[in-house]
């Protein structure tokens, strides 16, 4: 009592409301599921959530084919978006940066994607990639290019290229504004005593450029790893996972495991291993971002 | 950089003005697509071969998806935005002041398990949706919240506090704290002088982080769709799915309603796009 | 009244003590300033007395009232901050009027002190600018404006002067001292800069390390440092310090310094033959025949050719060897002198200063 009195009690008070509402949504959940990935839990028996099973919904997730494509697909999903998202808007950030006239305009426009629901990403290419009256199909037809109908959703690399168009669509704007604006910070001086020191292009960028960039390339992915489980609405639009799994990512056969199956036990324990590959990711990038940072003289 | 575009070759230079005219193409026209659709009749949407210059723009496939056509049953669009509105405003505000008062008080003070908190509230934010779907359904249905307004709020509120936070730290510790023993020194109390001087500072930044939030609730699927159920909760984005699960995929009213859920996320970035862009870039970069 | 007085106050920041159990008395009205190398603590004991960092220990009273567990608002004080702080929402009129809208005076009672307070510090020119679109001596002075128009008992400065050009601080400096005449306040003025300390004080506290090294009117300072820290610290240029060791020679004790040059020391130093001290004298006290402040009776000569002169207009420092070390004298009224010419200097014993090299102490009575 004495001690919520004193002054050292102020920020802790402050944080009270938000430390309350994390327990309340995201640690007791996170609790409950980590109890139910060690029981036969099923939605439609409620008594089956004191069934205790042990590791079992963990081996047969390990032995199950299903749960390894989603696996891998995922992190080839997380990687793949990631790192191409990240060099074209490198690179459309390096050009807009050059285009004097109308940068304003420029970023305004790439600030469309960032608004879209991934829900209404995911609807706006279901369409375009649609077969019958997509946008695309119909372009290629008038052009001559096809004679036939390219099924892009239901073909397997077909499908799978589309998902990650669509992602990189929603999200590569997100690091071209962020590295527009690091490339904005960049001082002059540095690049001007390199020129004078004989660099050319290249050597500028990449000697002097690319290092002043690394913090907003590392905050940038780290924002983005924050959040890139939100591409399974997209997805769910989309194809659902399918057809026949062709697509399927950890977080759609979670969702079907654990709603359309009932078998809420072994989908809380893949949802836990979607949760560690997110935190992986999300960490990997912050250490990168704080060595980066203090690569760049300590700048906090 | 001006400088340096005097060292271009002309042709350099229009390569560079083709290859930003390509990217901004292919940013704009898949939305400006679904737009359009929107405003089209059914005919010509499923035409084939396509028509590509609409001959005639119609608001038939917004008066569809609000029930007004005798051809098809409405969809409880009105319900669905009026839920969203709630549910996003409220959580928004809400997060807002939480949010708010734990980057200040990550920004001002120092104490015991800061480092921990600080890292513990991001990666509360790490947890995909999807993943925590799972086990607040269970909780949720075990306390009555499953399908409610206020469930959802409570979630997004968990969802936007921690950015929040992030955000509010960063801006705050780009006010001087001499400002605010200025104005103690000046009689304030702590508190007075909060509200008077450094709120006022803030206020660009807690409007992007308003905004930020907003989006982020007004966007959400992967929580809405397994914590909704009737109009009684449902938000837009769920709404959406109501069309796929008819048999003949309904584009024009699917468009339609896509635009009716773009609309207000577009007004407000482009209010607010200055401050947007400074919160996105530099809570990380100086925080 | 408005004294302040602090005794023995301590801060620590968790474990470690920056400040070791201070003792000062400020008199009603009185100009004092605190100075000392950077990081020794004043900023940190000024900020106790305004009441925004919490005492580890000890007392603080303003006007006879002990504040510890006041906050800031209730102890009647003002204070410049080195920033300035000024509240870049505002406009000039709302910075000086800010702290009288808290305390809920009228309008037109905000507007009278206000405009007296622009009136005083020229302000009336920028009264509805915001601060960003000041220049830095405008600044200055609106944050000044700022603690006057409050009258309050204690003013508190914490190197007000330092981000202005040389110019403009001498400028300032004096319209300080103005300032203070008129609106007779209760001082503490921390600086760093001795010339600030000497000019503006009516008494200087030295600290370093969060010691109290001596307590002083300027003179008693410049003439009497306490120990060598102070007499190092305060003079520009700074004071000659030589190590010696006393030997006697006719029957009289002298400092024999590390060349084998003995200087005659003072009849009231206590010292013992063999002692470790430190002479120490004033580029004032060094001057070439001819050419010094006061005169030329004892003082002891020497021929020394100059390593650098350094030509200042009304005097010029010349660089010279004395005890194996550079030492610096000082040419009033000066002819041209270049390096390497040689010139008979004389040492004024008289203003020698003697020190205990292993205390520090000084060992004139
Ligand atoms: N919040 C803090 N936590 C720990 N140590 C601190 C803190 N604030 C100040 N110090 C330490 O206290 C000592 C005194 O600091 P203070 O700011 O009073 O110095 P100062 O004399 O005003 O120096 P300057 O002339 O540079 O302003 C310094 O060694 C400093 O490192
Ligand atoms: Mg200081």
């Amino acid at each position: 009592m004495k001690f919520l009195r004193s002054p050292r009690a102020t920020p802790y008070l402050l944080l009270l409301p938000a430390i309350v509402v994390i327990l309340a949504v995201v640690l007791v959940p996170l609790l409950v599921s980590f109890w139910t990935s060690f029981t036969g839990y099923t939605l439609t028996k409620p008594a089956t959530l004191f069934q205790f099973v042990g590791l079992r919904n963990y081996q047969r997730l390990l032995g199950n084919a299903d749960f390894w494509w989603a696996f891998a697909r995922t992190i080839m999903f997380i990687t793949i978006a990631l790192n191409l998202e990240l060099v074209l808007g490198l690179g459309l950030a390096l050009l807009i940066n050059k285009i004097t006239w109308g940068q304003r305009t420029l970023r305004t426009i790439m600030m469309f994607p960032m608004m879209f629901s991934p829900i209404l990403v995911g609807f706006q290419f279901k369409y375009l990639f649609n077969d019958a009256v997509g946008l695309v199909n119909n372009a290629l037809f008038d052009l001559g290019l096809i004679h036939e109908p390219i099924a892009w959703l239901v073909e397997a690399g077909l499908a799978n290229f589309s998902i990650i168009f669509a992602e990189m669509w929603m999200s590569t704007s997100v690091f071209a504004i962020l590295l527009l604006a690091g490339l904005m910070a960049l001082p002059k001086e540095p690049i001007e005593a390199a020129r004078v020191d004989g660099c050319n292009a290249w050597q500028v960028f990449r000697h002097i450029t690319l290092p002043f960039l690394m913090p907003f390339i590392y905050i940038a992915l780290t924002i983005r790893s924050l959040d890139v489980a939100r591409a399974y609405d997209m997805v769910k639009i989309m194809t659902n996972g399918g057809p026949a799994q062709r697509t399927e990512l950890l977080w759609t056969l979670m969702t079907r495991v654990g709603y359309q199956n009932s078998q809420m036990g072994m989908a809380n324990a893949m949802g836990y291993i979607s949760i560690i590959v997110s935190i992986a990711f999300t960490v990997f990038y912050y250490r990168k971002l704080t060595s980066a940072r203090a690569f760049m003289g300590g700048a906090q | 950089m001006s400088a340096s575009l005097t060292m271009e070759k002309p042709w350099q230079r229009w390569l560079i003005r083709f290859g930003v005219f390509v990217a901004m193409v292919i940013l704009v026209v898949p939305g400006a697509w679904v737009v359009l659709t929107a405003f089209r009749p059914n005919i010509e949407i499923l035409a084939r071969p396509a028509v590509w210059i609409p001959h005639q723009l119609t608001l038939r496939n917004f008066q569809g998806i609000f029930g007004l056509l005798t051809t098809q049953p409405g969809l409880p669009v009105v319900q669905y935005f009026i839920n969203s509105l709630v549910i996003s405003v409220t959580s928004t505000v809400v997060a807002l002041a939480i949010g708010m008062m734990g980057g200040y008080a990550f920004a001002r003070y120092r104490f015991r398990g800061k480092g921990a908190l600080f890292l513990g509230f991001m990666l509360s934010r790490t947890v995909p949706g999807v993943a925590l779907s799972l086990p607040l359904f269970i909780v949720w249905a075990r306390i009555g919240l499953i399908d409610t307004e206020l469930g959802l709020i409570i979630v997004y509120l968990a969802i936007n506090v921690p950015f929040t936070i992030w955000l509010t730290d960063g801006f705050f510790r780009q006010i001087p704290v001499d400002l605010s023993e200025a104005a103690q020194i000046d009689g304030c109390t702590r508190w007075q002088a909060f509200w008077r001087v450094e709120f006022p500072l803030a206020r660009a930044g807690l409007a992007s982080a308003a905004i930020f939030a907003f989006l982020t609730s007004w966007n959400e699927f992967a929580l809405a769709s397994q914590l909704s159920r009737t109009t009684a909760s449902k938000t837009l984005p769920v709404g959406l799915l109501d069309f796929t699960a008819q048999f003949n995929v309904d584009w024009a009213g699917m468009s339609a309603l896509a635009v009716l859920i773009i609309i207000p996320a577009l007004v407000l970035t482009f209010v607010v796009q200055k401050q947007l862009i400074a919160g996105l870039t530099f809570g990380g970069v100086k925080g | 009244m408005a004294n302040v007085s602090l005794k023995k106050v301590v801060k620590r920041y968790g474990r470690e003590e920056v400040v070791h159990g201070i003792d000062l008395e400020v008199a009603h009205n009185e100009f004092v300033v605190l100075v000392g190398p950077s990081g020794c603590g004043k900023s940190t004991t000024l900020r106790m007395v305004a009441g925004l960092e919490d005492i580890s220990d000890g007392l603080i009273e303003i006007g006879g009232r002990v504040v510890n567990a006041l906050p800031p608002r209730s102890r009647n004080i003002s204070m410049v901050f080195q920033s300035y702080a000024l509240y870049p929402h505002m406009t000039v009129r709302e910075n000086l009027g800010f702290g009288l809208k808290i305390a809920k005076q009228s309008d037109s009672e905000i507007k009278k002190r206000v405009d007296e307070a622009a009136d005083i510090l020229g302000l009336e020119p920028y009264m509805e600018r915001l601060p960003q679109h000041l220049s830095g001596g405008q600044r200055q002075r609106v944050a000044m404006g700022r603690a006057i128009v409050r009258n309050p008992d204690v003013f508190l400065f914490d190197e007000p002067l330092s981000n202005l050009d040389a110019k403009l601080r001498g400028q300032m400096r004096v319209e300080i001292k103005k300032l203070h005449q008129r609106v007779k306040t209760t001082v503490i003025y921390v600086t760093h800069d001795q010339v600030e300390a000497m000019t503006l004080a009516d008494r200087i506290v030295i600290m370093r390390d969060g010691y109290v090294e001596q307590v002083g009117t300027p003179s008693d300072v410049f003439d009497r440092p306490a120990n060598v820290f102070v007499a190092g610290f305060i003079g520009s240029p700074p004071m000659n310090l030589l190590d010696a060791v006393v030997a006697s020679a006719g029957g009289r004790p002298v400092g024999r310094l590390i060349d084998g040059v003995d200087v005659p020391l003072p009849g009231d130093v206590a010292v013992r033959e063999g002692q470790e001290i430190v002479i120490g004298f004033r580029p004032e006290s060094f001057a070439p025949r001819g050419y010094s402040l006061h005169g030329a009776e004892n003082s002891l000569a020497m021929t020394r050719p100059v390593l650098i002169a350094e030509p200042l207009g009304t005097e010029t420092i010349l660089f010279a060897e004395l005890g194996g070390r550079e030492v610096q004298g000082k040419m009033l009224n000066p002819r041209v002198v270049k390096a390497g010419e040689t010139l008979e200097f004389t040492l004024d014993l008289a203003r020698l200063h003697v020190f205990d090299k292993a205390s520090g102490k000084s060992l004139r009575g």
